[in-house]
């Protein structure tokens, strides 16, 4: 189902800035790897096709590496995740 | 503090002919799982105590400044989503607790809890500044969150029970870093086991398994 590989990867992206967020404790995860799970997500061609997807996968890649806090990449990759259901629900 | 124990052959049902016998509402409630089989499950459902477990409306809470800021700040963002809410602050709570209670907030807490946890980055963001660094605000919408660590926790005791008795380690279902979080520290107190995490997110899973085994 196209969309679903997409979506898999930005919740990808999110449980490992959220494992930040909620500091389990059972693992280092630094922004270097959050950096890479966003990439990830924006090597996908779909997230081309759905508008303002890549804006704010974009937006979450410079959040990481300005060192914003992890609650507000999160809430970016989160619209992210929004605007490709919405898009898919459009077309 | 009044409990009934309820059985039905999912936890839900279990659960609901609890409610029915009590005449409560789930947010009311804890939920304590005594047994899980295939064909029947066993519940002990207690009716919270209002004095000690209530939430209170931030008016009682005119003491914790901040709560208060960030409670208006959450109920403001909830009344422009157009969801009809009300939002207290959890007595006792460190770090600062939101619940959000009303009707059919089902949406609001979305698949497996993602839309509860994308309304708390977003309120995390939103309050940010009135916050010390390293603070956070936890938000709960119907006690989803306080149901889903008791739930979780519930299942590390009887993945232990099971690993004293056969010796084996057992890995369980992939979960979130809060719900992992609970797990480590439910158990993090046995000196018969131990708990580790392996994989990646969002399988990222929890292993229980001997200590002895762990120190070898």
């Amino acid at each position: 189902m196209q969309g679903r590989s997409a979506a898999e990867r930005i919740r990808k992206a999110i449980a490992v800035v959220n494992a930040v967020v909620d500091g389990a404790g059972d693992e280092e995860i630094t922004p270097t790897e959050i950096a890479e799970a966003i990439r990830d997500c924006l090597e996908l061609p779909e997230t081309a096709n759905v508008p303002n997807v890549r804006k704010f996968l974009g937006e979450a890649l410079d959040a990481t590496s300005d060192g914003m806090p992890a609650d507000f990449v999160a809430m970016t990759l989160y619209a992210a995740l929004g605007a490709l259901q919405e898009g898919h629900l459009l077309n | 503090m009044r409990s009934v124990e309820g059985r039905g052959r999912t936890l839900d049902e279990a659960v609901d002919a609890a409610l029915i016998e009590l005449g409560e509402t789930r947010r009311n409630v804890d939920v304590k799982v005594l047994r899980e089989g295939t064909d029947e499950t066993l519940v002990e459902v207690t009716v919270i105590d209002p004095a000690a477990a209530s939430s209170v409306s931030a008016p009682a809470q005119g003491a914790n400044g901040k709560a208060e800021t960030v409670r208006t700040l959450l109920e403001g963002l909830l009344k422009h989503m157009g969801v009809r809410a009300q939002v207290m602050v959890r007595t006792g709570s460190d770090p600062i607790t939101l619940d959000v209670s009303g009707r059919d907030l089902g949406a609001l807490i979305g698949w497996r809890g993602e839309t509860l946890r994308a309304l708390q980055s977003v309120t995390n963001v939103m309050v940010g500044k009135h916050l010390e660094e390293g603070e956070r605000v936890i938000v709960d919408v119907e006690r989803y969150r306080q149901r889903r660590e008791h739930t979780v926790r519930e299942i590390a005791l009887r993945a232990a029970r099971q690993v004293k008795m056969t010796g084996d380690a057992i890995t369980l279902d992939a979960m979130q870093a809060f719900e992992r979080r609970a797990i480590h520290l439910a158990l993090e107190g046995d000196p018969d086991v131990t708990s580790s995490s392996i994989g990646e997110e969002p399988d990222r899973r929890v292993v229980v398994g001997p200590r002895k085994a762990a120190a070898e």
